[in-house]
């Protein structure tokens, strides 16, 4: 009876778990459109807010990029320094150079890359909308 | 309400005509004359006071983004000493940490967990960290900028351990980003589950103490009563501490930051000096080794005891140790404290 009684309050514990657990939003690839490249200056990174999705687009002399701005450390937003030419995260200090990748401070791996598409003069990035 | 004190102590003291002090009366070692032994008394003190406030605060927060700093802010600046009630409940929790540091320091260099008192220390250490979190999750309900960052922060800091990490961190925001949801469940933990866990376990940790009784310390033989005179030296310290709290609420009245903005991290967003040591540790070293390092931290603490005794019978001249340990520990803090505020 003793392990009926366990097995039956463990299970109801679960479910109530389960009730904490809110449903998972399925997530699918979009285009969005964020305008002409002449827009974003050269060596200047623009940071644009795409449904809760935070990216910023940097336009260097090698070309054009998207990189998620959520720093891979543990989720600040990182903002572009036009002077050192490099992203900052302000909460621990993280850096990441041009192209993504961490140079210094805790992250433990480069910034998510976005790809983005060319269609005529305009830009569209591709995202995983919720 | 009966409570298990009372239950405990009957039995010795039981019959006919006895006061209620019978029942609370105790025989402690003299040793406890001595007024580091009732650090343990203020963070209790310190924690009623902090139900009391935390329950008139409750009386105007409202949990939701866009309500949430617009009611602190009334609270503050609004509502009839609003900013008094606030600010003490601020302060307590501020000192209830400092002075359940001070009783930690002084039950390690006492070593007072000495075998059988290992279940005192284990229950007085979780109490500690229920304490911190209570602090977080309580900075993080004002929903001012470094509160929603530190949201972030100290989230995605719990879903960076492996396995239970991810899920834990899913369950905790209530969703994959920080939200509405996730400040709500901030305030149900902060005032509900988190409460009563603490109430229970300072009670069970007093009640431990009662039971399990004090450490030996040589040449104390002599008793001291627990009623009058160490109930008087607690309540003269607790009295000391209104007046202190009263004071340092009147000169340093709580403040708030600027509100919450998911757009921008805030200039400066140092947490609260007792996140302070951790977060500079953090910043300092690549993140799985600070992670795993204050983790293991955190263990060692809990698992003293058991360590001390280990290394015991090993020989090890312990009092020296533990004296050296404490003095590393909190020179280390305070570099990193000093290292925070040059920042």
């Amino acid at each position: 009876m003793g392990f009926g009684l366990l097995f039956g309050i463990g299970t109801l514990g679960f479910r109530f778990l389960q009730f904490l657990v809110p449903n998972r939003k399925k997530r699918q690839a979009e285009a969005v459109l964020i305008g002409a490249e002449s827009r974003i200056p050269l060596n200047e990174a623009v940071p644009m807010d795409l449904g809760g999705q935070k990216i910023v687009v940097l336009r260097t002399a090698e070309g054009i990029a998207a990189f998620s701005r959520r720093c891979t450390d543990l989720g600040c937003l990182v903002s572009w320094s036009k002077e050192r030419e490099l992203f900052v995260c302000p909460c621990h200090q993280g850096t990441f150079d041009k192209t993504g990748l961490n140079i210094a401070g805790p992250p433990p791996r480069p910034l998510d890359r976005l790809p983005i598409v060319k269609r005529g003069d305009q830009l569209y990035v591709n995202i995983q909308s919720a | 309400m009966a409570s298990p004190i009372t239950e405990i102590v009957k039995p010795g003291n039981a019959g006919a005509g006895k006061s209620w002090i019978d029942h609370i009366q105790k025989d402690l070692p003299e040793h406890l004359e001595w007024w580091p032994y009732t650090l343990g008394a203020i963070p209790l003190t310190l924690f009623g006071i902090l139900v009391a406030t935390g329950l008139l605060l409750t009386f105007y927060y409202v949990p939701s983004p866009e309500k949430a700093y617009e009611s602190v802010d009334e609270i503050t600046n609004g509502v009839y000493l609003g900013w008094f009630v606030r600010g003490l409940h601020k302060t307590s929790v501020d000192l209830m940490i400092l002075f359940l540091l001070f009783h930690v320091i002084r039950v390690f260099l006492t070593r007072g967990y000495r075998a059988p008192g290992e279940l005192k220390w284990v229950s007085g250490s979780i109490v500690l960290f229920v304490t911190f979190a209570m602090g977080f999750t309580g900075y993080s309900l004002v929903f001012d900028n470094v509160s929603y960052w530190g949201m972030t922060v100290v989230t995605n800091m719990i879903g960076t351990f492996p396995v239970a990490g991810p899920p834990l961190l899913y369950l905790l925001r209530g969703g994959e980003e920080v939200s509405g949801i996730t400040l709500l469940r901030l305030y149900d933990l902060h005032t509900k589950l988190l409460p009563v866990l603490l109430g229970g376990l300072v009670l069970g940790h007093v009640v431990i103490v009662r039971l399990m009784g004090f450490a030996d310390v040589e040449a104390s033989r002599r008793f001291h009563p627990f009623y009058p005179e160490h109930t008087l030296k607690m309540g003269a310290v607790a009295v000391g501490l209104l007046v202190l709290m009263v004071d340092v609420v009147m000169i340093f009245p709580p403040v708030l930051g600027p509100p919450a903005n998911p757009q921008e991290v805030a200039s400066d967003v140092s947490p609260p000096w007792y996140f302070s040591a951790p977060y500079m540790w953090i910043s300092l070293l690549p993140g799985p080794l600070a992670l795993w390092s204050l983790m293991g931290g955190a263990g060692l603490f809990v698992l003293y005891p058991f360590i001390d005794r280990a290394l015991a019978e090993r020989r090890w001249p312990m009092a020296l140790v533990n004296g050296v340990v404490a003095a590393a520990v909190v020179a280390g803090m305070v570099i990193l404290m000093y290292l925070d505020m040059q920042m």
